[in-house]
């Protein structure tokens, strides 16, 4: 499993694992109001990628997300090691 | 002109720092990859701030990002990613002209292949070598000012940093290497974020030594400082007494600028209208 981003006020962490398909869990506190919007960003983000995607948004912007699903996919990928 | 008279650090690893950094109003904003971000986190942050630098708004501020050095394995990973959307790179612990050249061939490289403006270079001396080869790193085309810090040079020299004298020698030859070549000249940090009146006081001092700005950590300085570099009232009648008279002897087509009759050389102009460019802004 890789991870990426943190639990701080503002940021989200993404952890990838193998999975026979993808697999996108979110938990967000605010998940009623953005919760579509994280998904529909984590989907285009992750397309193609076989995987179980765990996002625990602390309030994340779009940008800082896509940041750290960036990150994330890389490290998979196997980068940054 | 250019003013650098503020560069606030921001540490490239937190989001909700760097979410605000442009309501702020300093002249720079530095998204640091190197001190404040821990050795795991490196490359994420490295990632954060592509994209912060890509979509947050930075103002007026211009877009600065301290990398790693270059006695790290991260510099180069740090310049590919970040340099398609950076004004200036901010090198720590340079030591000689070589290493701003082998900074600069990577970025060249980066460039061409993306088709990118120049960017630009502001090393950081922090060590004596360094120190003892900034008239040459200033010459480099892509440096546009001198920084120091004085964190490994004083430890290089055993004496704590708060009693080290040897630092406003320091601090000159910083500036006389960078203002040889015409480059700005930028002092360091003050530490401490509660102390209003001495902020001001260091400030000033900067000023007086012939620096153009110093870093700032914390929102809060940066109106103080730009108050501090605000030249006087009289400074500023003066200036504009000179330049004036320079408008006059241009019209007139004469090749003398004389004022009270006194004869007024370039690099008289050249600081009056500097201090008019210190005086027009906030």
């Amino acid at each position: 499993m890789v991870e990426a981003g943190t639990l701080e006020k503002g940021d989200v962490r993404v952890s990838i694992e193998n999975a026979e398909s993808r697999e996108i869990i979110i938990k967000s506190k605010l998940e009623r109001i953005y919760g579509n919007a994280i998904r529909k960003t984590v989907e285009e983000m992750t397309e193609g990628v076989k995987a179980k995607v765990l996002v625990e948004d602390m309030g994340a912007l779009d940008w800082v997300l896509r940041a750290r699903i960036e990150s994330a996919i890389r490290k998979f990928r196997g980068e940054g090691e | 002109m250019k003013l650098r008279r503020t560069r606030l650090y921001v540490p490239g690893n937190n989001p909700h720092l760097i979410e605000n950094v442009g309501l702020y109003g300093a002249d720079c904003v530095i998204l640091d990859l190197e001190d404040s971000v821990p050795l795991d986190q490196k490359f994420d942050a490295r990632i954060l701030v592509k994209y912060a630098l890509k979509n947050v708004d930075f103002g007026k501020s211009e877009k600065w990002v301290r990398i790693n050095g270059i006695d790290t394995p991260f510099w180069k990973e740090d310049i590919e990613e970040v340099l398609p959307y950076v004004d200036v790179v901010n090198i720590p612990k340079v030591e000689d002209y070589g290493d701003i050249e082998a900074i600069s061939s990577v970025m060249s490289e980066i460039e061409d292949r993306n088709g990118l403006d120049e960017r630009k270079i502001v090393p950081i001396v922090e060590t004596l070598r360094g120190l003892i080869n900034a008239r040459e790193i200033a010459k480099h085309p892509r440096v546009i000012a001198m920084a120091w810090g004085g964190e490994d040079l004083t430890a290089e020299l055993g004496i704590p940093k708060k009693k080290a004298l040897i630092l406003d020698h320091v601090r000159a030859e910083i500036v006389i290497s960078a203002k040889a070549h015409g480059k700005m000249a930028l002092d360091t940090v003050y530490g401490n974020v509660r102390d209003e009146e001495g902020l001001f006081e260091y400030a000033r001092r900067a000023r007086y030594m012939g620096f153009d700005g110093i870093g700032v950590i914390h929102p809060n300085q940066i109106e103080i400082v730009h108050r501090a570099f605000r030249p006087d009232d009289r400074e500023i009648e003066e200036a504009k007494r000179i330049v004036e008279a320079a408008e006059k002897a241009m019209e007139e087509g004469k090749g003398v600028i004389s004022l009270d009759g006194r004869m007024i050389d370039k690099p008289v102009l050249e600081r009056a209208k500097k201090i008019l460019a210190y005086a027009e802004v906030d």
